[in-house]
């Protein structure tokens, strides 16, 4: 099933907060993650993925730095900061509202 | 066989070119692409499968940088507001092309300004006067330089010392006398307007004047610049015959005004807008220039190799009159025009081609056929004396010379993987400086040392 673009573009950020939580990461890695973790119901696209980072790197929330791979490449790496850390936190809150909403008011449709 | 390499690069490249990326943006989605090809690979395909395939996932250029302004709001609020259909562009052309009609009427109307006071363009005769050939580069290259100047937001301090050199070669040219037969001051008249293009070229290169990137960019100018003057000014050749035919049909005269009117004005407007044409369509469409050099070079290289072939199988040596050796200077400028524009138009990174190869053929044969007229030429002037008129065509030969022995110098060391190609655009461009100083010695300095006969 296809998940709405507009679904798919705000949950970027909680997402991409979510996964750089865990370890640092890079544009390539992060949508593989995003894919396994949706079980393949999710797919990103790079013209999508790589704007919403610089973003949130604009915004602060992250930071980059250059690494070497184990292939020797230079790789732009992204890492958390504490005010993605707690960006993170409130969007959780926020997501949790809708959800709690939405569950109730199925629940009430299938109860009635 | 399939390069991996050379087609990840070509594909930056092509990004690079279309979309307003970063260079830290398009280096992202380079390393990108090629996250995706390794694990395709390791899945089992081939490198050509692979990099097709993770291409055509990252989607095509157009819809990634479209991407990227949709996304970032800043820029997407200045697309809505500040920026409807590119309006800044807009802006700048019509300021580029109200300069340039301003400044075509400015410089035809200087050519008209001596005849306020009597003196006149053409003399009795009805040719034009030799003070006004010697000064026709200062009619119009200050005007194309002024133009570079405004567009590349230059500083005052360039501004004066671009405008102080164009007033003193002025001032020296026109102070200098001039005795019969007047060979240096006609060997000024072909050397000044180089060496002012060379002026001009430093106002289009602006700032990395120094690079060899902006230089390259100024010979690629060039080149351009000559073909569509070329083609403009046959242009205005045609507007000219059609309008006196077609007034002679009812009896009237206008070739007076014509020539005192069109030709002038028309000639200014025509280099000004050459300028424009070339440097807006920079990169928009492919440049010609490379084009009728790659069509010429094996040409001239059959040719050339047959008169080497003749020449010692006949056993006849050139001759060796001054007009040969202007005819062998133009042989190398010829041959150095063809090479130079077969590099321009070349990707640094691609390995190297048949042209490459060709390249080389023709500056050895010119280096041999060179060699033989120039030690006729020593040998002569060893004999008969030294005038303004050899030396300086000595000198070209030289200069050029030295310029197309490095080239195959270089040439060859790429050919055996000691040194990459950027080499030999670095020798290129650094050798305008050797060109620069020279033009300026015979402009200014050979008429005093040769006591202006």
């Amino acid at each position: 099933m296809n998940v709405s673009k507009d679904l798919v573009a705000a949950s970027a950020t909680p997402l991409i907060l979510a996964i750089l939580k865990e370890n640092d990461s890079y544009g390539y890695a992060i949508i593989k993650r995003v894919k396994e973790m949706s079980e393949n119901q999710l797919i990103w696209t790079e013209g999508m993925l790589y704007p919403v980072l610089h973003r949130l790197e604009e915004h602060l929330l992250i930071e980059s730095y250059l690494s070497k791979s184990e292939a020797g490449r230079q790789r732009k790496y992204y890492r958390i900061k504490e005010s993605g850390l707690t960006e993170l936190e409130l969007q959780k809150k926020q997501w949790e509202i809708v959800n709690n909403a939405l569950a109730r008011t199925w629940n009430e449709e299938s109860n009635s | 066989m399939f390069d991996l390499e050379t087609q990840i690069h070509s594909w930056s490249d092509h990004l690079r070119a279309r979309g307003n990326l970063s260079d830290a943006d398009i280096h992202e989605l380079e390393n990108h692409l090629r996250d995706e090809i390794e694990d395709l690979i390791v899945a089992g395909l081939t490198p050509d499968e692979a990099f097709l395939i993770s291409v055509k996932r990252l989607g095509n250029v157009v819809a990634i940088s479209h991407e990227f302004a949709k996304v970032n709001t800043e820029s997407l609020w200045k697309h809505l507001l500040v920026d409807p259909i590119d309006s800044l562009a807009k802006q700048l052309n019509r300021r580029d092309i109200t300069l340039v009609v301003i400044f075509a009427l400015l410089a035809g109307t200087l050519f008209k300004i001596p005849e306020l006071f009597g003196f006149g363009l053409l003399d009795q005769d009805g040719e034009i006067k030799i003070v006004f050939i010697k000064n026709f580069s200062f009619f119009i290259l200050p005007f194309i330089s002024a133009f570079f100047l405004i567009k590349r937001k230059s500083e005052l301090k360039t501004w004066v010392t671009i405008l102080g050199i164009f007033i003193l070669a002025a001032v020296i040219i026109n102070v200098y006398p001039s005795f019969d037969p007047h060979h240096t001051e006609v060997l000024t008249i072909f050397h000044l307007p180089l060496f002012l293009w060379l002026v001009v070229g430093a106002t289009y290169i602006g700032r990395e004047w120094q690079g060899s990137k902006g230089r390259m960019n100024f010979i690629r100018f060039t080149g351009e610049a000559f073909i569509y003057g070329v083609l403009v000014m046959a242009g205005v050749m045609v507007l000219f015959l059609f309008t006196l035919v077609i007034f002679q049909a009812i009896q009237i005269d206008v070739q007076k005004f014509l020539a005192e009117y069109l030709l002038i004005y028309g000639g200014c407007a025509a280099a000004m807008i050459t300028v424009y044409l070339v440097e807006a369509k920079k990169s928009v469409v492919e440049n010609f220039a490379p084009i009728l050099a790659k069509i010429f070079s094996p040409l001239f290289l059959i040719i050339m190799a047959a008169f080497l072939i003749v020449m010692i199988i006949t056993g006849n040596s050139p001759f060796m009159e001054r007009e040969f050796l202007i005819a062998f200077d133009l042989m190398l400028a010829l041959v150095l025009g063809l090479v130079l524009y077969v590099i321009s138009a070349r990707d640094i990174r691609q390995p190297a081609n048949l042209f490459d190869y060709l390249n080389l053929a023709l500056i050895l044969t010119a280096l041999v056929i060179d060699g033989v007229a120039l030690s006729a030429i020593l040998f002569r002037m060893s004999a008969f004396g030294i005038t303004p008129n050899k030396l300086a065509a000595l000198g070209e030969n030289l200069a050029l010379l030295g310029n197309l022995a490095g080239l195959a110098w270089l040439y060859i060391g790429y050919f055996k993987r000691k040194f990459d190609f950027s080499k030999i655009i670095k020798w290129q461009t650094d050798y305008l400086y050797v060109y620069f100083i020279w033009t300026a010695i015979v402009a200014f300095i050979f008429p005093i040392v040769f006591r202006f006969n």
